[in-house]
């Protein structure tokens, strides 16, 4: 279902009050609203969480590990390089590792088969790798520079371009130069502050030279044994991997499920030990069972409307900023979400230590907008808006959209379109349509969709003084300063930007009690970032 | 008789043909390609361009319709757009599942419907007959998937844990290896199916029943039995066996919902993904598959009514 590669960025999570403040604020824009009685609108985001961090001495070695994953078909793929549907993303992550990436409470960049990544003498423009000495691959050959060269070479191939190609593009390739065997010199085209996170992502996997898809090899914790696509995978556990005592279960078998309720039958009915993306709508089914639990975390991912800043009646911005008074948050939070998200304020990137959390939030305010509206000669407005089913939620926050927005007198027409031809070749031209981005910090977000430069820039946002800022932000080292600078590129986009974003949606997932090992992935990476490597059965 | 019967083949044949023809327009009027729909979200114009030469979605329309028919026609059924495995390697495994679910479902279904057709037809107006009749017009008004679901949950999940609740048949395996599996999908096609082939048994049953040869057989003193089973029977169950092609030809296509609700590895979910992957070639296969079955069920059933009615089997000679 979750065709995106999930992608992520830079620091420090947002802590536990901070969720639980947004839920408060929410709740006083509820009141106003005064749709929500029909809803109950009890829990709120957080305060569900369940979490499963068994201390590790609790697991015991053996078994076979039995996930239900969601979708998959015809087209998966076991590829390093190529992961698109959440299938492909659990296998990616067992089977392979980068250099580094956020681990699943998105902490600081965890360094997997790289010790360092530091830019060389102080320059954001040129960085050195150094790698973790003694990491073999499944085959028994250790890894070296050259396999890491051969990596990035192999994604960025302009003739087949791997889903990475776009986050490390602008990785000056040809100069790639190996130091000595266990370090890496690698320049860039232009200064970057967030090549850590760039490169310290699933899908940028370090495979060995020569590599093959038909015969997978990496570094992960578990080793290839079958495949088939759109049913199911089976691997066994890496007896050499790097790090000790990891993974418990001898085996894992990663079965596709198209259908949701079929998947959480399977985990009903004990065919399987753990499921991603539990519905919603089940949570309460699933929790009233005593053998199985439910994980729940929030997490940075968001599902924005997107209004194309330079298509009518979208490029005054005064109609921007009255669609983003349209909102009820709390409301779309507990109608779409069942409260299983919190409010979010036009801004994403939540964990990101530059997000600016001071600015106000942003509440319902009809009469305002109602007079943005007139004072842009645009009162009684009607808009089509784009919508189709590529995120669990999207639809209906379209819906609740509209119903919100005859408040302020402006029609909104939906128009659900599939999800071929959502993503066909009129994406990242509707004038008005919604989309979904995974966790992600601050800078690595703007170079996927806020650039005129960005792969997704859906509203076509390209103001100078951003631009501007972004380009000094990425050559500052300092991180304080940076962020600084960060700010206020925020501020703009606050202000004045395209995006409206009503919500960061939880992150749900099921498991029986027979398990333990998860952590809740504030990523939005299902069960714990999907490192089975930290799952086993409880002794 | 077997000049109609050729008649028929060849107007089966042509069927295919429009068919083959009307479902590739249809996947052409389809937005966006193969190409587009594996890469999704991802599909940046260096990239789709790299697999839409990969996958030689560059040819024009007609073009690709003839490499697909020539290959038809020579047996190959081509190369999986999204797998990249062969069309008859990536679904032999499925075809075969299917077939079998649907295989165990009829042999369940026609023969239990036609005892309780001719069973509530000789209750007529009891209250045995009243009550198979209301359960039968409840079943049949219910979506198969319901019927998949009230089965999981009594048989599976919620009530007794007795059977799987999905049908988690390895890779490699048939379905006939692993009959647990199989139970609840099949038990859904024959609650689906039982109603309607087993009303129209009993309607033809009272018909019979109130025929002038079946009071004659009963004034000449024959047993009951005899009556209903040599008599009566024969002559009922003509409608029967044309509801019965229907309903097995139904459950060719039918079976796409129960293998979705089921997870059970068949030709339905293959096909789903087909369709969302823009997978021609895959997608072809499937109908053709799929209306073949329809054609030959038809055919047959045919063959069957004119074997067993006298009047049609001696009319040609």
């Amino acid at each position: 279902m979750t065709e995106e590669p999930r992608r992520e960025g830079l620091d420090s999570p947002l802590t536990r009050r901070q969720v639980l403040h947004g839920a408060l604020v929410g709740g006083v824009s509820l009141s106003a609203g005064g749709l929500l009685a029909a809803c109950g609108g009890g829990s709120s985001s957080g305060t569900t969480l369940t979490s499963s961090s068994a201390p590790a001495g609790k697991l015991k070695y053996g078994g076979i590990l039995r996930v239900g994953a969601t979708g998959g078909g015809a087209k998966d793929t076991i590829d390093a390089h190529n992961p698109t549907a959440d299938t492909d993303i659990m296998r990616v992550w067992n089977l392979y590792e980068p250099l580094a990436v956020r681990p699943p409470d998105f902490g600081p960049l965890e360094m997997l088969l790289a010790e360092s990544i530091e830019p060389e003498n102080g320059s954001t423009k040129s960085w050195i790798v150094k790698l973790r000495p003694g990491v073999t691959f499944h085959n028994g050959k250790s890894v070296t520079a050259d396999d890491v060269i051969f990596s990035l070479n192999r994604i960025t191939n302009p003739k087949a371009p791997m889903v990475g190609a776009t986050a490390i593009g602008y990785v000056d390739i040809k100069n790639l130069k190996k130091i000595d065997n266990l370090t890496v010199r690698i320049p860039l085209k232009f200064a970057n502050a967030a090549f850590p996170d760039d490169i310290g992502q699933y899908f940028i996997g370090i495979v060995p030279v020569g590599y093959d898809p038909a015969k997978p090899v990496g570094t992960g914790p578990f080793m290839y044994q079958s495949f088939t696509p759109g049913q199911q995978s089976v691997f066994v556990k890496n007896p050499h991997y790097w790090q000790t005592g990891r993974p418990y279960v001898d085996q894992l078998v990663i079965i596709d499920f198209t259908d949701s309720t079929a998947r959480v039958n399977a985990l009903l009915g004990g065919q399987v030990e753990a499921i991603d993306n539990l519905p919603s709508g089940q949570i309460a089914q699933v929790q009233g069972n005593s053998s199985l639990k439910v994980l729940i975390s929030p997490t940075g991912e968001w599902q924005p409307f997107t209004m194309r800043v330079d298509a009518p009646p979208f490029n005054d911005v005064r109609v921007r900023q009255a669609f983003r008074l349209i909102v009820n948050r709390q409301q779309m939070v507990e109608q779409v979400l069942s409260g299983q998200g919190r409010v979010a304020n036009d801004m994403y990137s939540p964990y990101d230590p530059a997000y600016y959390s001071s600015l106000p939030q942003r509440q319902q305010d009809l009469e305002q907008a109602k007079s943005l509206l007139k004072q842009a000669g645009h009162a009684g407005l009607t808009v089509e808006l784009v919508t189709a089913d590529v995120f669990q939620g999207v639809v209906a926050a379209a819906q609740v959209f509209a119903q919100q927005a005859t408040g302020a007198g402006v029609t909104v027409n939906l128009r659900k379109v599939d999800t071929g031809t959502f993503y066909g070749p009129n994406y990242l031209k509707w004038p008005f349509a919604q989309d979904f981005w995974a966790t992600r910090e601050y800078l690595p977000q703007v170079s996927q969709g806020s650039l005129p430069t960005s792969p997704f820039n859906e509203t076509h946002w390209a103001d100078p003084t951003f631009i501007k800022l972004i380009a000094q932000a990425r050559a500052t080292v300092d991180e304080t300063q940076r962020n600084q600078i960060l700010q206020e590129a925020e501020k703009l986009e606050y202000d004045n930007g395209g995006y409206i974003i009503p919500y960061f949606s939880n992150q749900i997932d099921a498991y029986s009690a027979k398990v333990g090992g998860f952590t809740p992935p504030k990523s939005g990476f299902p069960l714990g970032n999907y490192w089975f490597k930290n799952v086993g059965f409880v002794a | 008789m077997s000049r109609f019967l050729l008649r028929r083949l060849a107007l089966g044949l042509l069927t295919l043909l429009l068919v083959s023809v009307v479902v590739f327009a249809a996947t052409q009027a389809l937005p966006g390609d193969a190409a587009r729909a594996i890469l999704g979200r991802d599909a940046t114009p260096q990239r789709l361009a790299a697999l839409r030469a990969q996958l030689h979605l560059n040819q024009s329309v007609f073009s690709q319709y003839g490499h697909w028919l020539s290959g038809m026609l020579t047996g190959n059924l081509g190369t999986s757009a999204a797998s990249q495995q062969s069309v008859s390697s990536l679904l032999s495994g499925r075809i075969g599942n299917s077939a079998f679910l649907v295989f165990v479902s009829a042999l369940v279904a026609i023969p239990l419907s036609i005892v309780l057709g001719v069973w509530m037809a000789m209750r007529r107006d009891k209250l045995a007959d009243h009550v198979g009749s209301t359960v039968s017009l409840v079943l049949a008004a219910l979506p198969e998937f319901v019927i998949g679901i009230l089965l999981v949950v009594v048989f599976a999940t919620n009530v007794f844990h007795s059977l799987p609740a999905v049908s988690l048949i390895p890779p490699g395996d048939h379905a006939w290896q692993h009959l647990n599996d199989v139970i609840l999908p099949a038990a859904t096609l024959v609650l689906a199916v039982t109603p309607y082939i087993s009303r129209i048994m009993r309607g033809s049953m009272i018909e019979v029943l109130e025929s002038d040869y079946v009071t004659m057989a009963r004034l000449k003193g024959l047993p009951e039995r005899t009556v209903i089973w040599r008599h009566a029977v024969p002559n009922a169950i003509v409608p029967a066996i044309q509801v019965s092609a229907l309903q097995l030809a139904w459950m060719a296509g039918g079976v796409v919902v129960v293998e979705f609700v089921f997870s059970f590895p068949g030709i339905g979910a293959a096909l789903v993904d087909a369709v969302g992957n823009r997978d021609v070639p895959v997608v072809q296969a499937l109908t053709m598959i799929i209306a073949a079955v329809y054609v030959v069920l038809n055919v047959g059933a045919d063959m069957a009514t004119i074997l067993l009615t006298p009047r049609l089997r001696t009319a040609g000679r």
